[in-house]
């Protein structure tokens, strides 16, 4: 999905763009947020990337009430017909079926971020002007680019002008990506990749489809097509205590890379589960599908993941470690 | 003695007895029990920080007698006179344990008085404020020493350094003083002394009490007589040789006292141990130091006489390594002491400088709070003068020191180069990783750089010592008054946008009837928002009131100076400052080689981020009218909360987000208070440079200072140091560490000859294992390559210091850095803590 602007220039659509990042990938990084995801996780964290389209957020308890404030109102083409208000006078619906334009400017106005759009339209220029601020943190660390998501491979020709962009400037680049796309477009990224992290989060596509929505044979081949291609590969893990923490699982998953890969990966990290992004699910008026689930302690996770990382290294003679805190050895 | 486990045995490895990459945890802080491999250094721990903090009359006493003795005498032969009888009668101890001796005229955790500076505060501490009843900063204090205090209030009436200072300042000076409105800090070298300079150890180490005696009688041979400017010599020399009596009397009295204590010892152990201390004392009373034993005792009691002598904090410890490696190699290679037993010295060195007490009133405890002694500053790494690293076995034990006591002593700062090796890298990140704030880390280039900006060599400036918080001085050559003052510029912005007036001018307050009470404004009156039509009429009216208040300042500055010159001679100090001795002149008057005095801007953030909003929000979008925007600060922003959000938001720009809209601003905040104070002369015939730090001044200028354009409510703190601006309303930096860097580096460090504060402020969890470790070196080598001149670190979360705000009890041991300094969380001002806990905390989980 290619999205272009006003201007009819490429452009990528982008919740976040994080700089010093450390944890998905080698050294200080600067980390770019797609949006738009093929799966649903039940437990995402980021659920403002997982639609395509630019979406809205409103936090009511952000808003100063439509009495001290309206700049929002005031900024609206259409006014008070989209932007409602609760009885307290804080905003608490933006009517995009009724007319909305999609201009944003009631989230660009807001002083206080209680309407807040989620996805902006990012030329590669912009991009890379900030990408490249921080080159020099970059060199010292063996740092880079990490395009992550939502799925990035699902704006796959923009991610591929970026990376080779960003190759071009002596940059080197990371995807994080959950390969359930066509493998042509994650090859197409790959010419510019030098390393990938991905997931397994199940080995078994029924249950695979259960917890994320898609099956995963997909998936598996493509992590398969990317040894092939001699791509570095981290796997992870999201370790989730009653849905994928069962030793035979884990046991799978360490025959599949030692099978089919040859264990030949950079890394495999074991992640524990977070309760995160619970508030931009309530502000996209999205339930969130794991509210009633109950995380162990955390003596019970770590003691869950230390487990797991055992097997894999003794077992299957895999480089797994529990956390993504662990130095990651690879130069790129 | 040692457990085994400590022992370092890696074939490469540098030597000290613990592995260069071990890991004492993160975010951990103090709170460890027994931290040192040494049990007598954690009883040491222990015992100290049991002890009340108490108040000693002894020094007062004494030199009230003395000044009424020798008043005939010629101001720095009676200061000799003084401090030598002072020598010779206090009352001295030796205490269990001890391998190193020598207190400060008072016993440990003890604070002589200093009537001669100032003494109606203290009595009106006694009187109204009782220092037992205090939440921080508590001091025990006997009813007999309230008594001695009280008996020589009289006698000082008029005869001290503070009162001749303040009667000097003109009603001008006066409005913007610590006694009007406090636009320029100006009293901390007023009401106490100035402190703030590194003696010359290696010259005294290597010749000893009795080689500066040669020194100074070699001078006073060459005197012609009959040259009037040499009558005045001879009189600074006849000082300088009953100086060097009094001093050798103090160390040698402790000789003495150890004998008599080994006499009488039964434990074979301590008695050889006492034994061994006598013989330390009775040797370098005037002969040279011969081992490292011997060296660190003399570099410790010949530091505490100069504490005694002049009042002062922020008395300097050197560059620790380069003094004492000799002698180390020497000891370890002809097997006098063992390496494990000079770490242990040094542990042990560390808890006599916490023993040190200084007594601070009220307002300096609220805002300051913690500080105990203050500036123990000691450093180590950094180059030699051909530019090659120093870095040696010692570098790695005084890190080690740290991280196995875990006290504020000394406030520690580690010199990092572009050749430093990576295992100190290391070791200093993985002590900074503790959490309790030390070390702090300075760049070389930009260090050496300001110096050579201030007439120093190439050679000279590589030699530098952090001074205090982070004051870059030539050790043993300077006289730098660094710190001299502490400029508000967040509220110089503010009286240059309402016509020199304050925003919270009212009827209230105390000076309003010889001010706008009689149609007057406090400042020039350049202008305001409501007349300004562009933004370039904006920077005019700042640059006049910059212009002002600054003089305002060094005048008052330069007062103190000369009254602390008339009144206050520093005989004892004039023998280690390198110059003094050679010119035949007192330290006070411009005897060292190289003078100074630096007085800080104090909220830049605040400041450029005023600026910034002004410039955007009036003049380029004109979303208000500056009239507008100067009535939602009378107001204090109420009925004016959207525009409140919009300048706190990221829609304005703002400072410390790598963005150069307002990066440029903070630039030209810091030329323009740079432009007003450099170069200018001082009455000891140096020169003025500016610093960019606040320690925590930043609190204290706040309280003075209404609402600010940047979304700051009436009262709050300004931004600290050097770093970006957080509000009530949230924190300016949104776009993490390496935008902060980058918009910190874009400003000229090396301009700022006085020293520059970064703060850091990180999550454990941003830290942890070895890729939170080596990314925040590498943050840290990328900022310094950025000609970033200095950093310093809290690691310690956000939930610790609530939690000890709930239970103070169980977080006694919490070590945090507050500014150029650390101390215990729960010790300090809820005001402060509040600060602190407010500071961005960057985290990436």
């Amino acid at each position: 999905m290619l999205h272009k602007n006003a201007a009819g220039e490429p452009v990528g659509l982008i919740t976040n763009i994080q700089r010093y990042t450390i944890h998905d990938g080698p050294g200080i990084r600067t980390e770019i947020f797609f949006k738009g995801c093929t799966m649903h996780c039940l437990w995402c964290s980021n659920p403002e990337t997982i639609s395509p389209k630019r979406e809205l957020g409103i936090y009511p308890s952000k808003c100063m009430t439509e009495g001290k404030c309206s700049w929002c109102v005031r900024a609206c083409p259409r006014g008070k017909e989209l932007i409602k208000f609760d009885a307290e006078g804080l905003v608490s619906f933006i009517e995009k079926d009724g007319g909305c334009a999609d201009c944003m400017k009631c989230a660009d106005e807001c002083p206080n971020h209680a309407i807040k759009s989620w996805g902006e339209e990012k030329t590669l220029k912009e991009l890379m002007r900030v990408i490249k601020s921080d080159e020099s943190f970059y060199r010292r660390t063996g740092g880079g680019v990490t395009l992550n998501g939502g799925e990035v491979l699902l704006q796959w020709e923009f991610a591929r002008e970026l990376l080779k962009a960003c190759k071009e400037a002596g940059i080197n680049t990371c995807v994080e990506t959950a390969l359930c796309v066509p493998s042509e477009h994650m090859e197409a990224v790959y010419e510019f990749t030098d390393l990938v992290i991905t997931d397994i989060k199940h080995m078994d596509p029924e249950t695979h489809k259960k917890l994320t929505g898609r099956s995963n044979e997909l998936i598996l081949e493509n992590i398969r097509r990317t040894a092939e291609l001699g791509k570095k590969l981290v796997i992870r893990t999201p370790v989730i205590h009653g849905y994928n923490n069962d030793e035979e699982n884990i046991r799978k998953t360490g025959e599949f890379l030692r099978n089919e890969l040859g264990g030949n990966i950079v890394a495999y990290q074991l992640l524990p589960y977070r309760r995160m992004g619970t508030e931009k699910y309530e502000s996209l008026r999205t339930p969130y599908p794991f509210e009633d689930y109950k995380a162990p302690e955390r003596e019970v996770w770590e003691k869950d993941l230390l487990k797991l990382a055992d097997i894999l290294r003794t077992e299957f003679d895999l480089p797994a470690v529990a956390g993504s805190s662990g130095k990651l050895d690879v130069e790129l | 003695m040692i457990d085994e486990k400590y022992i370092n045995n890696g074939p490469d490895a540098p030597l000290a007895i613990e592995p260069y990459d071990r890991v004492w945890g993160v975010g951990i802080s103090g709170l460890t029990v027994n931290p040192s491999p040494f049990p007598r250094i954690n009883k040491m721990l222990d015992w100290l920080k049991n002890l009340d903090s108490t108040a000693d009359s002894q020094r007062a006493m004494i030199v009230t007698e003395c000044d009424k003795k020798y008043a005939m005498y010629p101001q720095n032969i009676k200061w000799a006179l003084t401090l030598r009888e002072l020598y010779e009668r206090v009352k001295i101890n030796i205490w269990d344990d001890e391998l190193i001796v020598g207190e400060l005229v008072a016993p440990p955790n003890s604070a002589p008085i200093y009537p001669e500076f100032s003494i109606d505060w203290l009595v009106e501490e006694f009187r109204e404020r009782p220092m037992d009843q205090r939440k921080n900063d508590r001091y025990v204090v006997s009813q007999d020493v309230i008594d001695d205090v009280y008996s020589i209030q009289d006698y000082w009436k008029g005869k001290t350094v503070s009162e001749a200072a303040i009667a000097s300042y003109t009603e001008e000076e006066l409005k913007g003083s610590h006694l009007g409105k406090c636009i320029a800090l100006e009293s901390l070298f007023m009401y106490a002394g100035v402190g703030h300079v590194t003696a010359n150890y290696e010259r005294l180490l290597s010749i000893g009490f009795g080689g500066i005696r040669e020194q100074v009688l070699e001078q006073m041979a060459k005197l012609d007589h009959t040259n009037p400017d040499d009558n005045l010599k001879e009189e600074f020399y006849k000082a300088e040789l009953i100086m060097i009596e009094g001093a050798s009397t103090y160390i040698r009295r402790y000789g003495l006292l150890a004998r008599e204590k080994a006499d009488i010892e039964k434990d074979p152990v301590r008695k050889a141990e006492l034994e061994r201390v006598s013989a330390n004392c009775l040797q370098v009373a005037e002969g040279p130091a011969r081992d490292f034993w011997e060296a660190i005792q003399l570099w410790h009691i010949a530091t505490n006489m100069i504490i005694v002598e002049t009042n002062g904090h922020s008395v300097t410890y050197g560059r620790f390594d380069k003094i004492f490696y000799p002698y180390y190699k020497k000891d370890v290679e002809t097997g006098n002491l063992t390496r494990e037993f000079m770490q242990e010295l040094i542990e042990h060195s560390f808890c006599k400088m916490h023993q040190l007490r200084k007594i601070r009133d009220t307002a300096a405890i609220t805002f300051s709070s913690g500080t105990i002694m203050g500036g123990t500053a000691l450093d180590v790494g950094g180059v030699d003068e051909n530019g090659d690293d120093i870095t040696n076995d010692v570098s790695y034990m005084v890190l080690d020191a740290h991280a196995h006591t875990r006290i504020p002593n000394p406030w520690m700062g580690v010199r990092l180069h572009e050749n430093s090796p990576k295992e100190f890298k290391i070791k200093t990140f993985n002590v900074i990783r503790i959490g309790t704030g030390e070390p702090k880390i300075f760049n070389d280039k930009p260090m050496i750089e300001s110096l050579m900006r201030n007439g120093k060599t190439l050679e000279e400036a590589r030699g530098y010592v952090g001074v205090g918080c982070v004051e870059p001085s030539i050790p043993g050559k300077t006289y730098g008054w660094h710190d001299s003052g502490s400029f508000n510029l967040a509220k110089t912005v503010q009286l240059s946008l309402n016509h020199g007036r304050c925003i919270d001018c009212s009827e209230s307050c105390e000076r309003y009837s010889k001010c706008a009470g009689a149609g007057l404004s406090l400042g020039p009156d350049s202008g305001g928002l409501d007349t300004f039509e562009s933004f370039e009429d904006v920077k005019k009216s700042f640059e006049i009131q910059m212009e002002y208040w600054c003089g305002q300042m060094i005048a008052m500055i330069n007062k103190i100076d000369i009254a602390q010159q008339r009144l206050k001679p520093l005989p004892y100090l004039s023998l280690l400052i390198d110059g003094c001795i050679e010119k035949g002149m007192d330290v006070t008057r411009g005897g060292a080689l190289y003078n100074h005095s630096g007085p800080q801007g104090v909220g830049i953030g605040t400041a450029a981020d005023s600026l910034t909003a002004v410039k955007q929000v009036v003049f380029d979008e004109k979303r208000v009218t500056g009239a507008e925007l100067l009535d939602a600060l009378k107001k204090n922003w109420e009925g004016y909360e959207p525009l409140y959000a919009y300048v706190n938001s990221d829609r304005v720009h703002h400072y410390g987000n790598d963005d150069d809209y307002a990066d440029e601003i903070a630039h030209y905040v810091m030329a323009t208070y740079c432009k007003n104070i450099e170069n200018r002369p001082t009455p000891h015939g140096g020169t003025y440079m500016p610093g960019v730090f606040s320690v925590t001044n930043n609190v204290m200028h706040g309280t003075v200072t209404a609402a600010t354009p940047d979304g700051r409510k009436a009262y709050e703190p300004v931004s600290d140091c050097l770093g970006p601006v957080h509000t009530q309303c949230c924190s300016h930096d949104t776009c993490g560490p390496t935008a902060v860097a980058l918009s910190a580096a874009k400003l000229d460090h090396s301009r700022i000859g006085n020293g520059i504060i970064l703060n850091w402020k990180f999550s454990p969890t941003a830290v942890s294992g070895d890729t939170g470790r080596d990314n925040l070196i590498g943050l840290m080598d990328t900022y310094f390559e950025h000609d970033g001149m200095q950093s310093q670190f809290s690691i310690v979360g956000r939930e610790m210091m609530l939690a000890a705000q709930k239970e103070p009890e169980k977080y006694k041991d919490l070590l945090v850095r507050i500014a150029g300094y650390s101390a215990y969380f729960v010790e300090l001002s809820t005001e402060l803590q509040n600060d602190l806990i407010g500071r961005t905390e960057l985290s990436f989980d």
